[in-house]
């Protein structure tokens, strides 16, 4: 029953896998909504039926526990009285002194819905077609009509329950200051009713026309009368549609009978609790009254106001994307959730605009596509910055037939080190003007960009080939047979490590020539003729390294450099990888079936878990992360998984990798 | 690239692939007069890639990794303890950070001075499994006696662990051997085992055992007169 809620809200989401026909009821949604997120279920039923989903994992669950919570005779996630035809969406809005976390639904039947509160023992009141429920404290609140549902919570913020001025307004207390104590030690052996005298009153948004009388509400009422002191007896048939509540708040001032030194701190820790639970009350009771005049005449209202007029939430709808997820403004955001104390006034999102997440689910692949607008001054920074791409040599040293994995990032470090200061300065300058301007002069003073530049261009790849056993030397002990005195031996054991090669551009190699002269003359590297060994003792694994072609090579795997060395290193890399490479500034790919059968039986411990790690890794499908070159003030990435074979689409196979980890 | 991205991606690959396992000796001889010397030996060196790569960490799995400095801190502080303990002499301690093997030796007046030093060395070396032990040797009825208790607490501490943290258990063992002038008439653990000139026994078995309570480590030994 205490989960009610949460299945509602869960199952509200699952069931946007369902819908048909559209509804829009985007329209409902305020243009100051910080976060949209919109679930398009007419996407999600075309790949996987009702039938289908009920039959999941997933589905059974959901259908399981709203069915158990709610006591009545739900068999699909159909029967819940939700219009599953048409777009969900969960909107979040919010300013210095509340948070409403919203959830809108479509509504297919009001009386299925009904029943689904009247069956989990939840009276609502009705006005009209006009529903409404509220929790306890009245921080939740549900509305629906015939078309809508609505359920709103909100979170009241301490930033601005703390300010002097609201606090002494409401009438609040410091939990740890001493005269507190003594405040609610009065208040509360004065009279228990004096806090309750205290409490704001709480109108009704809507007035209740219908008394609804149910077996089973009556049950309830009567059992809750038990428990509850100083409420009204039940009426014998009809019950009262309940008023939004507050929590009683009664305080023990039987604590205070005896002042014997003994209970002394008892009594301290039960005036703190009583002070604290007060303040709840009255922060709650707030809390709602805003949430009731937020909702109030919710579903009149036009759609003037909507977010639909608001070009970039527009712009960000793409009919295919299953889900998409969209942030008015980062600043904005964080400005909001981030207490200002904690931030001390640095802005470290300076320049970072609104944002956007989708996911679309294919046939072939499972695709999340994200999208943020930069300020100008910002755009044309990561225009510097992604001016360099990655090196096209680089491809002739991977070889595709062992690779599991790579991960390549280009970046002009010349205009990286010309613009950092200036990034630096735009985050601090508010906080630490002086300081920061000290700091990039400096910087810029002591640091050639144009040399740096010629060292290290910027671009960079890392290539996992894969693991490799090594023999590892270890020390042990044995014990002669005679007395069983010790004896220190070295044994060998086999290591599986992991095989990579990091290849890195550079232009200017005198640098880094003196530093392997002087390594090689303290020893720390080891010369093997064209290429070197680092001799790092601790190392964990061998390390070895060349400068060949205007890149440094730096990798685990001795004949693999030496062939690199002396020029007999034969790549083959396909075109596809090849396009996502030199096409994006960062680009990464990871193939788990790949993996599969390479790892060592000692590694994972029984064959059994052995097989099903294998099993696990064959079923993935390769994974992909690129970024795309910056279109005007936007800057986009996606990160793909390709869908195997076998699979009819992406979200059954999401939803068969959930079920296959519950077997 | 950024270095420090590319060092943490090759210490999460290590750290995903390497298994671990260490070796806890505790060597006692012990001479008719119920003096002798102790040599105790932490042995990581057969996980030192791993323990090499976890080194480079500020911490591993949400635990604080000790640095060098630390460790050398920690055994400074038991050879100062054992300096400072009554019967007890010619303390000596080894740190191999090649290999990772750590030793601390001493000399005991009797068999008694040791019951309380060894829980606390092997307290300070944090392995907690084995220091509840008591040891006893009457030099007129030549028994030596180890008395082990099982503490719910190591598995109470091993069960809060990642599974990932467990799995450095599995292949851990520990190993005690005691040497004595006399020749061995008679042991009551099954697990030991008489050396060829009966003067010394060894008890090999695996730390889990002595976790989770299934082995015992009490061993009451008869010497010949």
């Amino acid at each position: 029953m205490k989960n009610f809620y949460k299945y509602v809200i869960s199952a509200v989401f699952t069931f946007s896998t369902l819908a048909v026909s559209a509804q829009n009821l985007a329209s409902k949604i305020p243009s100051d909504a910080l976060i949209v997120v919109t679930l398009k279920g007419d996407n999600l039923t075309r790949l996987m039926s009702v039938k289908e989903f009920n039959n999941t994992f997933v589905g059974k669950e959901i259908t399981d526990k709203l069915a158990g919570s709610a006591k009545g005779n739900f068999k699909t996630i159909e029967d819940f009285g939700f219009n599953l035809s048409s777009t969900f969406y969960y909107y979040n809005r919010g300013n210095d002194s509340v948070s409403y976390n919203c959830v809108l639904a479509p509504v297919k039947n009001a009386g299925q819905l009904d029943q689904l509160f009247n069956g989990a023992e939840k009276s609502f009141t009705q006005n009209g077609k006009l529903r409404t429920f509220y929790s306890r404290d009245s921080t939740e609140v549900m509305v629906w009509n015939e078309e809508i549902m609505l359920f709103v919570k909100s979170d009241g913020k301490e930033s601005y329950f703390s300010r002097p001025d609201v606090s002494k307004r409401l009438g609040l207390t410091t939990p740890f200051d001493p005269t507190v104590i003594d405040t609610v030690q009065a208040a509360t052996a004065a009279t228990d009713s004096a806090v309750v005298m205290t409490e704001p009153v709480i109108q009704e948004p809507v007035v209740p026309k219908k008394t609804i009388t149910r077996k089973s509400q009556r049950i309830h009422v009567k059992n809750k009368k038990r428990h509850v002191l100083k409420r009204k007896p039940a009426k014998k048939k009809t019950i009262q549609i309940e008023e939004p509540r507050i929590e009683q708040y009664a305080p023990d001032s039987t604590a205070y009978a005896t002042a014997d030194t003994a209970r002394y701190s008892e009594t301290i820790d039960t005036a703190l609790a009583n002070s604290y639970l007060k303040n709840d009350r009255i922060k709650k009771a707030e809390t709602a009254r805003w949430t009731k005049k937020m909702i109030s005449g919710y579903f009149e209202k036009s759609d003037q106001s909507s977010i639909l007029t608001n070009k970039d939430f527009i712009k960000s709808i793409d009919q295919k994307a299953e889900a998409t997820v969209w942030i008015s403004n980062a600043v904005k955001l964080m400005n909001t959730y981030v207490p200002g104390s904690y931030l001390k006034g640095i802005n470290i999102l300076n320049g970072y605009g609104s944002a956007n997440i989708k996911l679309y689910l294919e046939k072939s692949a499972i695709r999340m596509r994200s999208e943020i607008t930069f300020s100008n001054e910002m755009a044309a920074v990561f225009r510097k910055l992604n001016k360099r791409k990655l090196n096209r040599k680089f491809f002739n040293y991977i070889n595709e037939d062992k690779l599991i994995g790579y991960m390549g990032y280009a970046m002009d470090s010349k205009a990286y080190l010309e613009e950092y200061p200036k990034l630096m300065s735009k985050m601090y300058d508010s906080v630490y003007k002086d300081e920061v301007a000290l700091a990039t002069d400096l910087f810029s003073l002591l640091v050639d960009e144009e040399a740096v530049s010629k060292v290290i261009k910027g671009d960079g790849l890392f290539v996992f080939n894969g693991l490799s056993q090594k023999d590892k030397t270890y020390q042990t002990y044995e014990y002669n047979e005679q007395n069983f005195e010790t004896k220190t031996v070295t044994k060998t054991k086999k290591e599986t490590l992991p095989d990579f090669l990091l290849m890195v551009s550079t232009e200017d190699t005198r640098l880094i020539n003196k530093l392997i002269a002087y390594g090689v003359k303290k020893n720390a590297v080891k010369d093997q003729q064209n290429y070197y060994e680092l001799a790092i003792s601790k190392s964990p694994m061998p390390l070895y390294f060349t400068i060949q072609d205007g890149i440094i090579f730096l990798g685990t795997n001795a004949d693999e450099m030496k062939q690199i060395a002396n020029h007999q290193y034969h790549g083959n890399l396909s075109g596809r990888h090849k396009k996502i490479l030199s096409g994006s500034n960062f680009a990464a790919y990871f193939s788990a079936k790949k993996l599969a059968g390479k790892i060592p039986a000692e590694e994972i411990g029984n064959p059994e878990k052995l097989a099903k790690t294998n099993k696990v890794l064959s079923s993935l499908g390769d994974i992909y992360i690129k970024s795309d070159p910056i279109n005007g003030n936007v800057f986009s990435g996606e990160i793909s998984m390709d869908t195997p074979a076998q699979q009819q689409n992406a979200l059954k196979y999401l939803f068969s990798i959930i079920d296959d980890t519950r077997k | 690239m950024p270095k420090k991205h590319l060092g943490y991606l090759v210490l999460l690959l290590a750290l995903c692939c390497f298994s671990s396992c260490f070796q806890i000796v505790e060597e006692i001889n012990l001479a008719d007069n119920g003096s002798g010397t102790v040599n105790l030996t932490v042995n990581l060196s057969a996980s030192k890639t791993k323990v090499a790569s976890i080194m480079l960490l500020d911490s591993v799995n949400g635990y604080k990794v000790p640095s060098k400095q630390t460790i050398q801190k920690e055994m400074d502080e038991v050879v100062a303890y054992l300096k400072n303990s009554h019967g007890i002499s010619n303390v000596k301690k080894k740190i191999d950070f090649e290999n990772y093997i750590a030793s601390i030796s001493f000399a005991f007046e009797n068999v008694s001075n040791i019951n309380n030093i060894n829980q606390h060395v092997l307290k300070k070396l944090k392995v907690n499994a084995i220091n509840n032990s008591s040891y006893t040797y009457s030099t007129t009825t030549h028994i030596f006696q180890r008395n082990y208790t099982h503490t719910k607490e190591a598995i109470t501490q091993y069960n809060k662990l990642k599974p990932e943290v467990k799995n450095v258990f599995k292949e851990a063992t520990y190993t005690s051997i005691y040497r004595f002038e006399k020749p061995i008439i008679n042991y009551t653990n099954p697990l030991a085992k008489v050396s060829k000139t009966k003067k010394a026994i060894l008890l090999n078995t695996g730390i889990l055992g002595l976790i989770n309570g299934k082995t015992n480590l009490t061993n009451k030994i008869i010497l010949s007169p």
